[in-house]
């Protein structure tokens, strides 16, 4: 059973994080360069970080980055990991993690879903959530919630009150 | 059916058989399922996007609408979020009440999905009865925070008020009501009856293995014998404190899995017994100033929980504004609604159907977000 620091200590022998942070009691936190981080990922599942929680995405628009958070956990050391990576916006463009979990597929899918974000090697990306969307995907930051609704639906008037958005 | 013939069934999104409003798209050789896909997206209310436009306090009105059948767990993992990154201390007797509030949720969802489970197979007494026990944890809920369903009651910071100590007291009858005469019951109609054994016994196993790869938690991998559950290994609120076991199975099938729900409760029992017993005086809500105006420094925190399913968690960003940059809902029944309906279904006959899908705990909101 390793402990957090064992598990820093263990990751930098291996690999050249970008940043290694304890985040409180059993989480930890990594970032890697998007060339590195499906290696760590495979490397950590071989060493008992066998559960795969799920895969966040963040739209950093003011640095015209996406952020994907891998968040894993192991059944031995019970210390959970967010391994983060960086890519640009544009294209948006990364591996899958299929090969290593297959449960990552629908992950990968829903944010290509909500960000647009294309994942190699994972050819089947067709829509899970959302159903004939032709709006730039709706969580990223650019997308206006409010003037999509205006636009697509109309208000109502309730007992001859005027609605004002 | 001829079992040559080939059939086509598109299985909800309105069904009273579906967990919720979603779909499974069927292919059917005779009455063996050849493939099934998950049609998911009928429930999706954009909550994630909905909660970056309200400041920090809103959303806790929001949150637990994200799964009907366990609304607290919600507003528990997201005001652990907010603490992370806040280092927010909770005072002691928060924390204890929010554990009781968890248990009392546990056991409101366990009995609700039981009768789910036997309404899947027939059982339509038990079923009735499980809606009618429920009823009985919700006149608790009503007393303590005011709503019967979505209580809005555990809050950044702690709880929203104090419970009184006659409150404690009904609590403590409901769950020797509960132990004494509505769990016999239910034993002697459900966990006694052949036909339910026969209905459940090997049936929608998941191995171990095939359980930790695709991340399924809870009473899935617990039915394998394993004792995994985030109240021992993570623990959080009040559950350091407190003595009990985790229930497990052996075989990973739908019968273990439904015995794992019945052994949580009475664990659930014991465990607020022993809250209740040694809860200690103080105040229930940490002061954090006005709470329009809630802010918390720049940083993230993955935090989660055992909810009755399993791990739910969140992934909270703060910019350090007054509302969230990002909040990602893991759901406990990801993995097994969209993955596991396509990987484990294939095989299983019509009649089977509805014990894979509610034995598994699929609450299709988690993951339409």
């Amino acid at each position: 059973m390793r402990n957090e620091k064992d598990l820093l200590q263990l990751m930098n022998a291996h690999f050249n994080p970008l940043k290694l942070e304890i985040k409180r009691e059993q989480n930890v936190s990594l970032e890697f360069e998007k060339e590195e981080l499906i290696q760590a990922l495979s490397f950590l599942k071989s060493h008992s970080y066998k559960h795969l929680s799920t895969i966040s995405c963040v739209d950093w628009l003011e640095e015209g980055e996406f952020e994907l958070v891998y968040h894993l956990f192991s059944y031995t050391d019970l210390i959970n990991i967010s391994l983060k990576t960086r890519i640009e916006r544009e294209p948006g463009i990364f591996q899958t993690a299929k090969e290593i979990w297959p449960v990552a597929e629908f992950y990968e899918r829903d944010i290509h879903d909500f960000f647009g974000v294309k994942f190699k090697g994972n050819d089947n990306l067709e829509e899970l959530i959302l159903e004939n969307w032709q709006e730039i995907p709706p969580m990223r930051k650019d997308f206006d919630t409010r003037k999509f609704v205006n636009d697509k639906f109309e208000w109502r008037d309730y007992n001859g009150q005027k609605h004002t958005d | 059916m001829d079992k040559n013939t080939q059939t086509e069934i598109f299985f909800g999104p309105n069904h009273p058989g579906v967990p919720g409003n979603y779909g499974i798209n069927y292919q059917f050789e005779g009455d063996t399922v050849t493939s099934a896909r998950a049609n998911a997206g009928h429930l999706h209310r954009g909550f994630e996007k909905l909660m970056e436009e309200r400041i920090w306090i809103k959303n806790t009105a929001l949150v637990p609408r994200i799964c009907v059948e366990e609304p607290d767990i919600n507003e528990m993992v997201y005001a652990m979020g907010f603490e992370a990154i806040g280092e927010i201390e909770v005072p002691r007797r928060a924390d204890y009440i929010r554990s009781i509030i968890l248990e009392l949720a546990r056991i409101q969802g366990h009995i609700f999905s039981i009768g789910g489970n036997a309404a899947g197979i027939g059982q339509y007494t038990v079923m009735h009865w499980g809606t009618l026990t429920r009823d009985y944890l919700l006149d608790i809920f009503e007393e303590i925070t005011g709503a019967r369903v979505y209580h809005i009651y555990i809050r950044p910071g702690g709880v929203r008020q104090d419970i009184e100590a006659e409150t404690f007291a009904k609590i403590l009858d409901l769950m020797d009501e509960l132990e004494n005469e509505r769990f016999p019951d239910l034993e002697k109609a459900l966990f006694e009856n052949p036909n339910a054994q026969k209905r459940w016994q090997g049936k929608a196993v998941i191995t171990k293995e095939e359980a930790i790869e695709m991340g399924a938690t809870g009473p899935v991998l617990r039915a394998n014998g394993v004792p995994h559950d985030l109240r021992k290994m993570m623990p959080y609120a009040a559950y350091d404190d407190v003595e009990f076991e985790v229930p497990t199975g052996k075989n990973g099938d739908a019968w273990d899995r439904i015995k794992i729900a019945r052994d949580d409760m009475l664990q659930s029992i014991k465990i607020i017994r022993q809250l209740i017993n040694k809860i200690p005086d103080g105040p229930v809500q940490a002061d954090l100033g006005n709470g329009l105006k809630y802010r918390i420094p720049k940083g993230d925190a993955y935090v989660k929980i055992e909810s009755k399913r399993g791990e739910y968690g969140y992934y909270m960003v703060s910019d350090g504004s007054l509302k969230p940059y990002r909040v990602h809902v893991r759901g406990a029944s990801t993995p097994l609604g969209l993955y596991g309906v396509r990987e484990f279904l294939p095989g299983t006959r019509i009649a089977d159907v509805p014990v894979w899908a509610k034995s598994l705990g699929i609450c299709p909101p988690e993951f339409d977000r």
